[in-house]
């Protein structure tokens, strides 16, 4: 076959998103990690799929959520899968711990951005190992953070205040849920490409555990909702 | 590049980015539109009322920038009082809709408007003109409108009758809204239903947790 340098040199660069996932919310709590996410997939304005389980369990006490273009996310996942497999090749019995799944994704994220085609991802690892809760926040940059609450997309903008008031990194599994069922209340009401039903996920010392979809119960019958009718604003 | 390029290159304008409605029945006509105006991607307004006022039984369904349709509804609705004032009937709907049609013409290349134009009068009864960016008018017997529209035509073409009682067509309009708001992230929220008859305007909430279609 005869190479043609015209072919090799051109070389696809995705930089904007097809189809894509909502916020994700995750908060450390006393024992463990929680972690929520909707189950909408939005093809740009279209809320095109509107049932997709976007939680992946990487390892026994690891998971991995992820906002942005929903196919970088199952690359990602299949990525990812592959650590624990070619961690058996050493036949120690030793299996990545969490922070190790956190950090391969913050190098593989930040080589993607040096050639400036990113992953076009704001990924979320959380996890629990010997004793402790691990919570990571890697973004389409490849910065990589630790913390007791990470949000991606919208949520950090409108989130951040309710969990500041609403949570504390020492408060039960039920409270943590429930400050990130009110979070996706607030999401649903606010970003168009929010959706009501949700999934949550927590990682203890018993491993990863992963709950059904949910929907969120929002308020939409205020009188002011309903007697707001412009025909009595007849000077607008 | 200066400020205002750097300024306006960053904020979207907030548009009705919308599912609107209307449907002509045997007695009269029913309107729907959804109630989320959204600026980008953010929910500016998620009860808004899309069915504004222009005259007792004229009434227009605004999709598109949401400052432009705003204006122009205000000035037909001012025209449109000061011509019912003199004439001292009814206006006829064709003149308001004649009247959004000269805005939506002349300043074509400004504006981001389409419109759609339902009432009923004395002359012709119940009657929906459409009118979409250009500036044309179209009378029509059923028209949908706004970014939820383009998720429903297949439903609205296979379900719309003829001549069909209030209680199929506050259904089918219920449906079809409900359907776009499925589908269209950008409309959403509560479903605000109005009927037109010629002795009568009833407004009507349909909750959240009430809309068909989730």
């Amino acid at each position: 076959m005869i190479f043609n340098p015209e072919f090799s040199a051109q070389q696809q660069h995705t930089t904007s998103p097809i189809v894509t996932g909502g916020s994700v919310i995750a908060l450390a709590y006393k024992g463990g990690v929680v972690v929520g996410v909707d189950t909408l997939c939005s093809y740009g304005s279209m809320a095109d799929f509107k049932n997709v389980e976007k939680i992946a369990q990487v390892s026994k006490n690891t998971i991995y959520v992820s906002s942005g273009e929903f196919s970088d996310f199952q690359q990602v996942v299949r990525e990812l899968a592959k650590i624990d497999r070619s961690a058996l090749q050493y036949d120690d019995g030793v299996h990545p711990s969490p922070r190790d799944y956190g950090n391969y994704l913050a190098r593989l994220s930040y080589k993607r951005r040096c050639k400036i085609n990113p992953l076009y991802l704001q990924n979320v690892i959380a996890g629990f190992h010997n004793g402790e809760r691990y919570l990571g926040l890697v973004d389409i940059y490849g910065t990589y953070l630790e913390s007791n609450f990470v949000t991606t997309g919208f949520a950090s903008y409108f989130c951040k205040a309710i969990i500041s008031n609403y949570w504390n990194d020492n408060c039960t599994l039920d409270q943590a849920k429930q400050v990130i069922r009110e979070c996706f209340k607030v999401l649903f009401c606010r970003d168009c490409r929010a959706h009501d039903v949700i999934q949550l996920a927590y990682v203890d010392e018993q491993g990863a555990h992963l709950e059904q979809p949910e929907r969120v119960e929002t308020k939409w019958d205020f009188s002011g909702f309903k007697n707001r009718a412009n025909e009595k604003l007849h000077t607008q | 590049m200066n400020y205002t390029d750097i300024l306006a290159s960053k904020f979207e304008p907030e548009t009705t980015g919308t599912t609107i409605m209307a449907v002509i029945y045997d007695g009269g006509l029913i309107i729907g539109a959804d109630s989320r105006t959204s600026s980008g991607q953010f929910v500016a307004d998620r009860c808004a009322d899309k069915i504004d006022y222009i005259h007792d039984r004229i009434f227009c369904l605004r999709s598109g920038s949401a400052a432009d349709t705003q204006i122009i509804a205000k000035h037909v609705r001012y025209y449109v009082d000061a011509h019912a004032q003199e004439l001292g009937r009814l206006p006829a709907v064709a003149t308001a809709a004649n009247l959004f049609r000269n805005f939506l013409y002349e300043y074509k290349d400004s504006l981001s408007a389409a419109i759609i134009v339902a009432g009923w009068d004395p002359y012709k009864g119940p009657q929906i003109f459409t009118l979409p960016l250009g500036g044309s008018v179209i009378e029509q017997k059923w028209s949908i409108g706004g970014s939820g529209s383009t998720f429903i035509w297949g439903f609205c073409d296979s379900n719309y009758k003829d001549n069909m009682t209030f209680q199929e067509a506050r259904a089918f309009v219920l449906h079809a809204v409900a359907h776009a708001m499925f589908r269209d992230g950008s409309s959403g929220g509560i479903i605000r239903l109005l009927n037109v008859t010629k002795d009568k305007i009833e407004r009507e909430f349909i909750d959240y947790k009430d809309v068909p279609v989730k």
